[in-house]
């Protein structure tokens, strides 16, 4: 908000910029000749409202998500580049995600960086490529599971191309249209996404994109056996979190959420931990981090984990956003 | 890098090779050769390594002989087939019969660890029936064992090497799940997959003796094929890695580079030791009960080498079955070419199987059999070519150069037991001045229907898939088993269910000798499963006194 006010006041009163407004007389006589006062902004003129304030208590929910879509993407760039390097890209269509997903990180970054009141069509453009490149990925994913002798069997869904992970390039699309929704804010309406409320939709997604997410590594940590007890933790703790946004989302009235903010962190958290984790599991493969070479592609996927703290950064904002707009 | 392990021993001074770490060590409690030890076990592979470690870790004193040397597998194990014959039993035996076994890489191991150490690590249960094969499906003989008993000592032994197997197992009653997940299949077991899902069988991925994901100290497999070689990540659930560490922390002693040449019987018919040969002079180690494991053709051999006044046949014959009954299991392949490239040697061998004809009794013949996918080495396979397709020179090397290509099936197969393929004493002496053993061997009719209907069925399987160019290896044997035969009737058995002799009464025999029928699965799994329920028997014997 105070960047706001000092895009406004900086130039010609740099004093104003440690001030939320006039307080002492002698302030007043500054602010003689300034076109549009602090004071005079809380206001919003009739026909013409000060878009710009309104939005600036909300770029800090549309940088959570356009971040939570980055990391996202990130997730999907380094586990695609490494997993369809290993596949020799083969097939041409196997470098799509990593076009996208790049697409979708700078995307994200120029939106983060950008605190301008609509949404930007090229923006828009990539994260709906993502969203449509992720449901390809995955419609293609599956057709190879069925192509392989045995189909939907527990092997192929542990060996064969991952199910999930293209839906992570939906996911990021999704949350990056989500940003923009909110950005897009029209005065006097709650922002939308995809025609539905932002805020509740966006918790919803967080949920869903949390279930979908621990489903793929409940499964891929089944593979693994669970050898380590730690890998018990993100298929235990982020449904919780799951279900306290899923709560949100379903009965979106205006109030604060401590518990669900909570497991969110903690699910944040563990994204953070998992790369450690999975570091820690890379070097008990054959040869260990001085084998990297090998090792990054065989052991467990070190980019993996913060796809929970990018989709928990979702929630976060989604949380802010229905303090602000829930329901009464 | 470690010293030569053929050298001198390693297992000394208190201390053993640490297998899983260059250059470590762990702890070795040892005894004098004074000392009079509860169990002297002869043989530390499938057997006598799971022995050791289970007697040890009931309270027993043991000590536990390897004629093989004790490795290190990350560092004494290289990529290199030529290299890796060390692991084999290559002593001189005289073969002959009508269809002579070729002895050494293929059946018999010599470390520390035993064969295991260069098995391919095929996991599986016998069959139910198979322990009463006699009263059930009308041939062979029955165990004196039941396969329910066998079936928790079978959960015992796949938890204790994580065996990484289906998440369902396709055949027999229900088992609990695998301690750890499949492997991924490679494109040669794919084709085998391939084959059978066109012949309406089931497949599934083997269940391996290698682990799939970190276990402990063990890496996960890396699969590069290198197993009948000497896996060097430990990925490899051999017992040198296993039931071996475990027995000397439990307290075992184990001695490589030590020959047991005769067990020492006193006037009451009790075993009263071992004599043996390490450090370049024969000793004598005084033991309560001796236990012979040194696999089907040195088990009886060693108790053949035992003969005394009182027992002129050798050791525990008073049945006159000592080395009879030998069985070796039909290994025979098809080969072929695929339009797509294969590279079978990447990954274990056999990542797929069927056992669709050990469970489908519509046949003409007695007996069962699976295939699985195959690997060979280009070593392996370069031999394979020649004797199976006679092209030598220029021809093989044009040949060789389908490596990539190449893709097959190899079955393995009940053998009938039959009295005239034996071990026995050849007049030739061994570098310790022991006679060597003398394998005679010949398929009988009903194995010769066996192979000849595995053969066919795996060629239809394989043209099914698509292969094309195919030939086959007809001539191959693996496991062995027999010889020192387990039974309920001591006139037609050497050692009772609990591989007890009948005549010895402090002498067992606990390997892959003791088996009546083999079945038409690997046989280690339930070699070891019967070490491990002869563990539990030895200490219920133990607490009532009669041992
Ligand atoms: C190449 C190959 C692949 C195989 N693959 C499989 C497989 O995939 N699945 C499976 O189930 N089985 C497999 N097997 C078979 C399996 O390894 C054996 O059946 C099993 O190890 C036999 O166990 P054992 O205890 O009877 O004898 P071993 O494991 O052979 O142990 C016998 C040990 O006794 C020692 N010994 C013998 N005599 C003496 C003596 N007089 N003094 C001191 N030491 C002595 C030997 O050095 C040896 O180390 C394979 C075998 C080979 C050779
Ligand atoms: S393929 Fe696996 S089990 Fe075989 S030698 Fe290599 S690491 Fe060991």
């Amino acid at each position: 908000m105070r960047s706001m006010v000092e895009k406004r006041l900086g130039a010609t009163h740099p004093r104003m910029t440690i001030m939320s407004g006039p307080t002492r007389e002698a302030d007043f006589a500054d602010l003689v000749d300034d076109p549009a006062p602090a004071h005079v902004a809380r206001e919003p003129r009739p026909g013409a409202p000060l878009r710009g304030y309104s939005h600036s208590v909300e770029i800090g929910q549309v940088r959570m998500v356009h971040g939570a879509a980055a990391m996202l993407a990130m997730s999907v760039l380094a586990d695609s580049g490494i997993e369809h390097s290993r596949g020799q890209y083969h097939n041409p269509a196997m470098f799509t995600p990593l076009v996208s997903s790049t697409l979708s990180i700078l995307a994200s970054l120029d939106g983060a960086a950008r605190s301008e009141t609509s949404a930007h069509p090229l923006r828009l453009a990539s994260y709906g490529i993502a969203m449509v490149v992720g449901l390809v990925g995955t419609a293609f994913h599956v057709h190879n599971i069925t192509k392989k002798p045995g189909g939907f069997s527990w092997e192929n869904l542990f060996y064969q191309a991952p199910i999930g992970a293209p839906a992570a390039l939906s996911l990021s699309g999704l949350l990056g249209l989500a940003a923009e929704g909110i950005r897009d804010e029209k005065p006097g309406e709650s922002p939308k996404l995809l025609g539905l409320p932002a805020a509740p939709a966006l918790a919803g997604l967080t949920a869903l994109g949390l279930l979908g997410t621990t489903a793929e590594v409940s499964l891929l940590h089944f593979r693994g056996n669970f050898q380590n007890p730690l890998m018990y933790l993100p298929v235990a703790l982020p449904p919780i979190a799951a279900a306290l946004t899923a709560e949100a989302a379903l009965r979106p009235h205006k109030r604060p959420r401590p518990q669900a903010k909570l497991w969110l962190g903690i699910t944040a958290a563990l994204g953070v931990a998992g790369v450690a984790a999975h570091a820690y599991g890379t070097h008990r493969y054959s040869g260990g981090w001085k084998n990297w070479r090998q090792n990054l592609v065989d052991g467990p996927p070190i980019p993996a984990p913060p796809a929970f703290s990018g989709l928990a950064l979702a929630g976060f904002a989604a949380l802010a956003l229905l303090e602000r707009h829930g329901d009464d | 890098m470690s010293s030569d392990p053929f050298e001198r021993p390693r297992a000394a001074d208190g201390r053993a090779p640490d297998v899983f770490k260059m250059g470590g060590w762990i702890p070795m409690r040892q005894n004098r050769d004074g000392d009079e030890v509860d169990f002297a076990i002869v043989g530390t592979g499938a057997g006598g390594g799971t022995l050791a470690a289970r007697l040890a870790e009931k309270g027993f004193s043991v000590v536990a002989f390897d004629a093989g040397p004790y490795f290190r597998p990350l560092e004494d194990f290289a990529s290199d087939e030529t290299a890796q014959e060390k692991l084999y039993w290559n002593d001189p035996r005289v073969v002959e019969g009508a269809d002579p076994i070729v002895m050494g890489g293929k059946n018999s191991g010599k470390t520390v660890g035993g064969s295991m150490v260069h098995f391919a690590m095929v996991s599986l249960r016998f069959r139910p029936e198979w322990f009463k094969s006699r009263s059930t499906l009308g041939y062979g003989a029955d165990w004196p064992i039941g396969w329910e008993e066998m079936w928790r000592y079978y959960d015992q032994v796949e938890k204790d090497l994580s065996i990484s197997g289906p998440i369902n197992y396709p055949w027999g009653p229900p088992r609990p799940r695998y301690p750890y997940r499949p492997h991924p299949l490679n494109a040669a077991a794919e084709v085998l997959a391939r084959g059978c899902e066109a012949m309406g069988m089931k497949w599934t991925p083997t269940p391996l003796a290698t682990v799939s994901a970190p276990r402990g100290e063990a890496h996960p497999c890396v699969y590069r094929g290198f197993c009948r070689f000497g896996c060097s990540t430990n990925a490899k659930q051999s017992t040198l890695n296993t039931y071996i560490p475990r027995a000397i922390r439990a307290g075992a002693e184990i001695r490589d580079l030590a020959m047991v040449g005769r067990i020492e019987t006193d006037a009451r018919d009790r075993a009263t030791g071992v004599h043996y040969h390490r450090d370049g002079r024969w000793r004598f180690q005084k033991a309560r009960n001796v236990i012979v494991a040194g696999y089907a053709v040195e088990s009886p051999r060693l108790l053949l080498n035992s003969a005394t006044d009182r027992h002129r046949h050798g050791l525990a014959n008073g049945s006159g079955l000592v080395g009879k009954y030998l069985m070796t299991q039909p290994n025979q392949a098809v080969y072929g070419k695929s339009k797509d490239e294969i590279r079978w040697n990447k990954g274990p061998p056999s990542l797929a199987i069927t056992e669709h004809w050990n469970y489908d009794d519509r046949k003409d013949f007695d007996g069962g059999y699976c295939w699985m996918g195959q690997g060979p080495l280009p070593i392996e396979w370069a031999k394979t070519v020649t004797a199976s397709r006679g092209i030598w020179g220029d021809e093989l090397r044009l040949a060789m150069q389908d490596y990539n290509y190449q893709v097959g099936v190899k079955m393995v197969g009940e053998c009938m037991p039959s009295e005239a393929n034996t071990v026995t004493l050849a007049d030739q002496k061994d570098r310790y001045g022991l006679p060597v053993a003398k394998v005679t061997f010949g398929w009988s009719d009903n194995d010769k229907a066996l192979i000849r209907h595995a053969l066919d069925q795996m060629e239809m399987s394989l043209e099914a898939a698509g292969v094309t160019d195919l030939f086959r290896q007809e001539e191959d044997a693996n496991h062995l088993g027999g010889t020192v035969r387990m039974g309920d009737d001591r006139r037609t058995s050497v050692v009772d269910a609990d591989c007890r002799s009948w005549d010895v009464p402090n002498l067992f025999v606990c390997d892959g000798s003791v088996f009546p029928t083999v079945g038409g699965v690997n046989p280690s799994l339930t070699i070891q499963a019967i070490a491990l329920r002869t563990a539990d028997r030895i200490e219920q014997l133990a607490a009532r006194g009669d041992i």
